[in-house]
C-alpha cells in the first residue's frame, strides 16, 4: 500500500479524474445536515476550489447531525464554521464561505458559470427550484438532494440530458381558505397557523395594510359581511400594536399589553364573530374568553354539543383537577396522536398538555418577552421555531383559541413540529445520500453520463436503496425547455424595448414579455417599452422571458447581469449576447391526429437492463398524480409554471385556495 | 427524566416554571430523532456500548453516525499506528500530525468531540489477544462492528459470538474501492414497535357493541344536509352492514353482485352529489366483507414453543405474546383493537366521538391482557405491544458463513441476483486470499481460483466485480466510507431500538452504478 495520502483515491478514481480535481470549482449550497456530510467528502475526496454558502446560523438541534458544528458554535454562521472546521483538514483546499442567501441579486448567471458542478444540499422548496433555474441558465451540472428521516433521494440534473427539478411539477403544501383561518377553523392546524401568520405578525411583524388578502378573498367570493368584519379587526390592532411598543404599559404591571391583545382576539373578536348569526347556523359558535376569569379558576365554558352526543358543562381552572373528570375526554385524546405510529410523547417535559390558565399566562409571559424586545430595538418579530419566545406565543395563542372553538389542544413539541414544518433528519440518512450526491458529481466531472442514475433511500430492508435511469427533459417543461442568453446592461440607462429588439436581432414578430408573473408587454400594449428596466424593478439576477405570441417558437429566457467594469461609460449600456438566441422551432401536433412525439417524458422509462433484479420502479405519490397526464406543466398563455404570489404566500404557510368553496382535507401541512 | 406517569399526574402535577419553561438542552438537541424513535429510542441508544473492531475510515465514519445521536458508550479495538494513507482518508484524525500516532488514540478524541455525553475508549490491544486471554471482554458490548477483518480472525470472532445467544450482535463489513457488503449475525430480533406500514383493522365487520350502538342511534334521514355530509365512513358502514345483515341472514355481501348492490345502497344515501364521506365508504365498503382475524405473520408467532411454558426467566416479548395468542382465541377472534383512528371526513365533534369511542373500547380490550400476562411486565411495554400488536417481528438470525457453506444455496442465488453474487464472492475470495497470502498482489486470476472453492460456477458479472476489487484491494474511499457508514449506522441504531425492521442478510452495495440489494 502506498504511503501518500491520496493513495486510495488516486488509485480508484484513476489518475486522469484525480488531477482534475484540485482545479475543479464546486459550488455547495447549504451546509445543514447534508451540507456537513457533503463538505467534508469533497475536502477528502480531493476537490480544490470549494464555494459554500448558507444563510442559517446554527442551533443547538442541529447538533444530532451536523457534525462540523459544537455547542461553543451555536449561533455563529454555519458557512464560516463548516469552512473553518473543514479546511483544517487539507492544506491544499480552497473553501471560501459565504453568509448569505442564494437568491440574492449578485449570484447571478455569469456567478453561476463560474463553477464546474453545483451540489445542493438544501431544505426547501424555493431555493431548490432557484437554483435549479439558474443552472440550467448557466448550463451547469446540478447534484439536487433531500432527506426526510429515514428516506431520502438524490437527482443528478443537467439542461438537455436529463429532467430538470421543475420538469415533474412538485406537490404544493396544503393550503386553507382565509375564512377558515380567520374565523371559523375547525383544526388545531387552523389555530396554529392563525396564530403563527397572522396574529404574530399583526403584533409584532410589519405595520402593513393586510386588506390586500382580503380584498383577493372577497373577489373569490368569500362571504362579503365576513370580510368586512374582518376588516374593521384589523383595524383594532393598531391600538394594540401601540401599547406593545410604549415601554410602560407592557412588562411594568402584569402585562397591560397581552390583556390588551388577549381582550382583543380572544373576547371582542370573537364577540363580533358571533353576532354574525347565519354563520353559526350550520357549525358550533365559539365561546369567547375571560381573562380574569380564567386566572382566578372561575371560567367554564359549554363545549358544544356533537351530533348524536350529549354536550359537557364542565369547568375548566387553572388548578387542573377539573381535568380529572369534565374534560377527561379531551385529555386522553391530546395524548393520542391521529398517526398510529407517532413517537411515544411520554415524559418529555415540552410534551405535556397545558391547563387553560398554563397557556393564559405562557402567553402573556411570551407576549411580555416579545414586547421587550421590540423596546430593545429590534424591528419586527417572525416565527421561528427555534426562536423559544416565539413558539411559546404561538403554543399558547393557538391553545386559547383552541379552546373558544372546542377544538383539541396541541403540547408545544406538537405545536412546534405543525408550525415549524419541521422534519426528522438524522445523520445516517445524510451520510448516504452524501455518498451517493458525491458519486453522481464524479459521474458529471467524468462525463459518464450513462451512469448517472436518480437515486431513492427507502425503507424497505430487502431494496434499500432504489435507482432509476435518468428521463430526458420534459418537452413541456417551462423552466429547462426555455432557451437561455444573458444580456450584460446597466438597468437604469436600458429601456425595455431596446432589449427586446436587440435579443430578436431586428425580427418583427409578435411577443410578450414577463419578469416571473408580471407581464410588461404585449403586442396590443407597448406603453413600457420606452421605460428603463430599473423603472419596471427588472434588475441584476432577474430574468426577463420572451414569449412568442403564435407559440411557434421556444420562448427565450434573458438573464440579466452586471456590465464589466471596465465597460466603457460612453457606449451602450448593453452588452447584446453573440451569437443571439435562436429558439427551438415548436412543432405543433395537429390537434386531431395522434400525438406524434411520444410523451414518454410523463412516465418513467423502463430501467437499464442490467439492473432488473435490482432496480425497483415504484413511483411515489407525487410520481402518480403526474402520470394522469392531467396536471399542465406550462398553460401557453402563461411563462412560468409558478406565480409568483402563490409562492410567496406559501412562505407565510397561507394560502388562498384557488377557490373558495375547496375544502381543505383532514391532517396538517405538507412538507416539501 | 420520570417515564411512567399517567395522564392526570403529567397534566396537573407540574409546577408552572416546569410546564411553560423551555424543554431542557438534551431533548432540543435531539428533537429531530425523537420525532423519529422517541424516548424509548433514545433511552436504549443511550445504554448501548458498541465495540468497533479496526479503526478504519468506514470504522470512524459509522461511529460518526452513532455518536452524533448520542450512544453510551464506544470503544476502537486496534493496535495500529496511522500511516499517512489513513491521515488521507479518515475525517477522524487530525491529518499529518496523527501520523505515527495510535490510531485508535487519536481517533477517540476527536469523536468525542462531536457529542459530551458520549463515552469512548481506545484499546491498543489486538483481537488476537482478546480473544485468547479476554474473550468474555466482548460480551460486555451491546453490538460488535468489524471492519475488514482478517477472515480467520474474523470466523474466530463470529465463532465466539455466535456460542452463546446472550452475546452481542456482530456487523460484519467488507469493503474495497466502490464495492462493499455487510451482514448482520444475531440469533433472533424481536421486535415491538416495527413502525409497519399497514393500518390496524378498525374491525368494521365485526364492530364492538359502543360503536355499533353509536351507529344504530343515528337517524341519517333525519339530519340536516350538513350533518349528514360529516357523519364519518365508519359509522356509515356499520349502520349499513347492520341493515344488509338484516336482510340476509345476518350475512356480510358474499358473491361479487352483492358487493356491488352494497355498494350502490351506500350511494344512494346520499342526499348531495358531493358527499365525500360516502364516497369514502363506498370505497372503503370491502371492509365490510374481509373478515378481520389475526395476521397471518403474528399468527405464526404464536406457533413458537416457547409459548407452551412461561417462567419467569421468559424473555417479556414471549409472556406477552402467550397474552396475546390467549387473547386472540376468544371472541371475536381478532388482535386487540387499536385506538388510532385515520384520518376521515367528518367534523371534529364527530370524529373526537369516535376516537373515544374506540379509545374506551382499546382500552378495555387492554384491561383483558393484562389479565392474561401471567408475569410481571412493565405497564409500559404491555401498552406498547398491544399498541403494535398487527405489527410484531421476530427475526431469526443465521452464524456468519452460513452462504458460503452453502453450495446450493449460493448456486440459487447466483441464478437470480447474478450481480450481488458476484460482488459478494468477489469480496470473499479477496479476504480469503489476502488472509492465507497477506503479502502477495491479488490478480484476477488468483482471486478467481479462491471464488471457485466457494462456488464452482461464475455468475454473470463476475468479471466486473473481481476487475473492481483487484484495482486497489481493501482500498478504502472517503465516499464508500461515508455511504456505508451511513447505511450500517442505521441498521445498528435499528438493533439497539429494535425499532423498525433490519435488513435480513448479505446487503451488497455497488457505488459506481449505485445500487445495494440483499442475498
Amino acid at each position: 500500500m502506498s504511503r501518500h495520502r491520496t493513495s486510495h483515491a488516486l488509485a480508484i478514481l484513476g489518475p486522469e479524474l484525480h488531477n482534475k480535481l484540485p482545479e475543479t470549482k464546486v459550488l455547495l449550497v447549504g451546509a445543514g445536515g447534508i451540507g456537513c456530510e457533503l463538505l467534508k467528502n469533497i475536502v477528502l475526496t480531493g476537490f480544490g476550489h470549494i464555494t459554500l454558502l448558507d444563510l442559517d446560523t446554527i442551533d443547538l438541534s442541529n447538533l444530532n447531525r451536523q457534525f462540523l458544528f459544537r455547542k461553543k458554535d451555536v449561533k455563529q454562521s454555519k458557512a464560516m464554521i463548516a469552512a473553518q472546521t473543514a479546511a483544517g483538514f487539507n492544506p491544499n483546499v480552497h473553501i471560501h464561505p459565504i453568509h448569505a442567501n442564494i437568491k440574492e441579486p449578485q449570484f447571478d448567471v455569469r456567478w453561476f458559470q463560474g463553477f464546474d458542478i453545483v451540489l445542493n444540499a438544501l431544505d426547501n422548496l424555493d431555493a431548490r427550484r432557484h437554483v435549479n433555474r439558474m443552472c440550467m441558465a448557466a448550463g451547469v451540472p446540478l447534484v439536487e438532494s433531500g432527506t426526510a428521516g429515514y428516506l431520502g433521494q438524490v437527482q443528478p440534473l443537467l439542461k438537455n440530458r436529463t429532467e430538470c427539478f421543475d420538469c415533474l411539477p412538485k406537490p404544493t403544501p396544503k393550503t386553507f381558505p382565509v375564512c377558515t383561518i380567520r374565523s371559523t377553523p375547525s383544526q388545531a392546524i387552523h389555530c396554529i397557523v392563525w396564530s403563527k401568520s397572522y396574529l404574530l405578525s399583526q403584533l409584532f411583524g410589519e405595520d402593513e395594510d393586510s386588506s390586500g388578502e382580503l380584498d383577493d378573498a372577497e373577489k373569490q367570493g368569500e362571504n362579503a359581511q365576513e370580510i368586512a368584519t374582518l376588516r374593521k379587526e384589523a383595524q383594532a390592532f393598531k391600538a394594540v400594536r401601540s401599547a406593545l411598543r410604549s415601554p410602560q404599559s407592557s412588562t411594568s404591571n402584569g402585562g397591560d399589553a397581552a390583556r390588551m391583545a388577549f381582550r382583543k382576539v380572544f373576547n371582542a373578536d370573537i364577540r363580533n364573530l358571533l353576532s354574525m348569526s347565519d354563520m353559526w347556523r350550520s357549525r358550533a359558535p365559539p365561546t369567547p374568553l375571560d381573562f380574569d376569569a380564567i386566572m382566578d379558576g372561575t371560567f367554564s365554558h359549554k363545549k358544544t354539543p356533537a351530533n348524536g352526543v350529549n354536550g359537557k358543562e364542565h369547568a375548566v381552572n387553572g388548578k387542573g383537577n377539573a381535568h380529572a373528570s369534565g374534560s377527561k375526554v379531551a385529555e386522553e385524546l391530546l395524548h393520542s396522536s391521529p398517526n398510529g405510529d407517532a413517537p411515544n410523547t411520554k415524559g418529555l417535559k415540552d410534551q405535556q398538555v397545558l391547563s387553560l390558565k398554563d397557556n393564559l399566562e405562557l402567553f402573556t409571559s411570551s407576549i411580555n418577552r416579545l414586547a421587550t424586545r421590540l423596546q430593545a430595538g429590534e424591528d419586527t418579530i417572525s416565527f421561528d421555531k427555534d426562536d423559544d419566545d416565539t413558539l411559546d406565543f404561538v403554543t399558547a395563542a393557538s391553545n386559547l383559541r383552541s379552546v373558544a372553538y372546542g377544538i383539541e389542544e396541541k403540547t408545544r413539541w406538537e405545536v412546534k413540529e405543525m408550525a415549524g414544518n419541521i422534519i426528522p433528519a438524522i445523520a445516517t440518512t445524510n451520510a448516504i445520500v452524501l455518498g451517493l450526491i458525491v458519486l453522481q458529481a464524479l459521474h458529471f466531472l467524468r462525463k459518464s453520463y450513462k451512469r448517472l442514475k436518480n437515486v431513492h433511500i427507502q425503507l424497505k430492508p430487502s431494496v434499500p436503496l432504489s435507482s432509476i435511469s435518468l428521463s430526458p427533459p420534459n418537452s413541456l417543461c417551462g423552466i429547462c425547455r426555455d432557451t437561455y442568453t444573458i444580456l450584460a446592461c446597466d438597468p437604469e440607462r436600458t429601456t425595455l424595448g431596446e432589449v427586446v429588439s436587440g435579443i430578436l436581432g431586428g425580427v418583427e414578430r409578435d411577443v410578450s414579455i414577463y419578469e416571473d408573473k408580471r407581464v410588461l408587454s404585449d403586442p396590443d400594449w407597448d406603453d413600457n417599452n420606452e421605460r428603463t428596466l430599473a423603472s419596471l424593478n427588472v434588475t441584476k439576477g432577474k430574468f426577463l422571458t420572451i414569449v412568442d405570441e403564435d407559440g411557434e417558437l421556444g420562448t427565450i429566457a434573458v438573464a440579466l447581469c452586471e456590465l464589466p467594469p471596465n465597460h466603457p461609460i460612453d457606449s451602450l449600456p448593453c452588452i447584446l449576447p453573440s451569437p443571439l438566441p435562436s429558439p427551438p422551432r415548436i412543432v405543433k401536433p395537429p390537434p386531431p391526429a395522434p400525438p406524434t412525439p411520444p410523451r414518454q417524458t410523463l412516465k418513467r422509462r423502463v430501467p437499464h437492463d442490467d439492473d432488473d433484479e435490482i432496480t425497483e420502479i415504484e413511483p411515489n405519490a407525487k410520481r402518480v398524480k403526474i402520470s394522469n397526464g392531467n396536471t399542465k406543466i406550462r398553460p401557453a398563455e402563461t411563462p412560468l409554471s409558478s406565480p409568483s404570489k402563490r409562492r410567496k404566500l406559501e412562505e407565510d404557510g397561507l394560502v388562498l385556495m384557488e377557490s373558495a368553496t375547496d375544502k381543505p382535507d383532514d391532517g396538517v401541512i405538507e412538507i416539501d | 427524566m420520570k417515564e411512567s406517569q399517567d395522564i392526570e399526574t403529567a397534566t396537573t402535577a407540574l409546577s408552572p416554571t416546569n410546564a411553560t419553561g423551555p424543554p431542557d438542552n438534551k431533548t432540543r438537541r435531539y428533537d429531530r430523532q425523537l420525532r423519529l424513535w422517541a424516548a424509548s429510542g433514545q433511552n436504549a441508544l443511550e445504554s448501548s456500548r458498541v465495540l468497533v473492531i479496526n479503526g478504519t475510515a468506514t470504522s470512524t465514519s459509522t461511529l460518526k453516525n452513532l455518536v452524533l445521536p448520542g450512544i453510551g458508550h464506544f470503544t476502537i479495538l486496534d493496535p495500529s499506528k496511522v500511516t499517512p494513507a489513513d491521515a488521507g482518508n479518515n475525517f477522524f484524525l487530525n491529518g499529518p500530525n496523527s501520523i505515527g500516532k495510535s490510531r485508535a488514540e487519536e481517533e477517540v478524541r476527536l469523536l468525542l468531540e462531536l457529542n459530551d455525553g458520549v463515552e469512548g475508549m481506545a484499546d491498543t490491544r489486538s483481537l488476537d489477544e482478546v480473544l485468547d486471554t479476554d474473550p468474555e471482554w466482548i460480551a460486555g458490548f451491546t453490538v460488535v462492528i468489524a471492519h475488514n477483518l482478517d477472515s480467520k480472525l474474523l470466523d474466530r470472532l463470529a465463532t465466539f459470538l455466535w456460542s452463546d445467544d446472550s452475546h452481542p450482535c456482530l456487523f460484519v463489513i467488507r469493503s474495497s474501492g466502490f464495492l462493499a457488503e455487510f451482514y448482520i449475525q444475531y440469533h433472533e430480533h424481536a421486535i415491538i414497535e416495527s413502525h409497519s406500514e399497514t393500518a390496524p383493522s378498525l374491525r368494521i365487520d365485526k364492530a364492538f357493541p359502543g360503536l355499533l350502538e353509536y351507529a344504530k342511534s343515528l337517524d341519517f334521514k333525519s339530519m340536516d344536509p350538513t350533518e349528514h355530509s360529516h357523519i364519518p365512513y365508519v359509522v356509515i358502514l356499520v349502520k349499513a352492514l347492520e341493515d344488509w345483515k338484516a336482510g340476509h341472514g345476518g350475512l356480510p355481501p358474499q358473491t361479487y353482485p352483492e358487493k356491488q348492490e352494497f355498494k350502490k345502497s351506500i350511494v344512494s344515501m346520499k342526499i348531495k352529489p358531493d358527499e365525500e364521506n360516502f364516497d369514502e365508504a363506498e370505497s372503503q365498503a370491502y371492509k365490510c366483507w374481509t373478515s378481520t382475524t389475526v395476521p397471518s405473520e403474528v399468527a405464526e408467532l404464536f406457533q413458537d414453543t416457547r409459548l407452551t411454558e412461561i417462567t419467569p426467566k421468559t424473555p417479556h416479548f414471549f409472556v406477552l405474546l402467550a397474552a396475546l395468542k390467549e387473547f386472540t382465541q376468544q371472541e371475536p377472534y381478532t388482535l386487540p383493537l387499536s385506538s388510532t383512528l385515520p384520518d376521515m371526513k367528518s367534523n371534529t365533534e364527530n370524529y373526537v366521538h369516535l376516537q373515544k369511542l374506540y379509545k374506551t373500547r382499546a382500552e378495555e380490550e387492554k384491561g383483558v391482557i393484562k389479565k392474561l400476562v401471567v408475569e410481571p411486565v412493565d405497564d409500559d411495554l404491555v401498552d406498547s405491544f398491544v399498541k403494535n400488536a398487527h405489527g410484531l417481528k421476530l427475526l431469526k438470525g443465521k452464524p456468519w458463513g452460513t452462504l458460503n457453506g452453502d453450495k446450493e444455496a449460493l448456486a440459487n442465488s447466483a441464478g437470480a441476483l447474478p450481480k450481488q453474487v458476484s460482488a459478494h464472492l468477489a469480496l470473499s475470495a479477496l479476504a480469503t486470499f489476502h488472509s492465507d497470502y497477506p503479502r502477495a498482489t491479488p490478480t484476477v486470476d488468483a482471486l478467481t481460483t479462491e471464488a471457485t472453492k466457494i462456488l464452482p460456477e461464475r455468475p454473470e458479472g463476475w468479471d466486473d466485480a473481481v476487475g473492481e476489487v483487484v484495482r486497489a484491494p481493501f482500498a478504502d474511499l472517503p465516499n464508500t466510507a461515508a455511504f456505508l457508514g451511513g447505511l450500517i449506522a442505521q441498521e445498528v441504531i435499528k438493533m439497539i431500538t429494535k425499532q423498525y425492521v433490519p435488513i435480513n442478510g448479505y446487503c451488497v452495495a455497488d457505488l459506481v452504478d449505485s445500487w445495494t440489494g440483499v442475498i
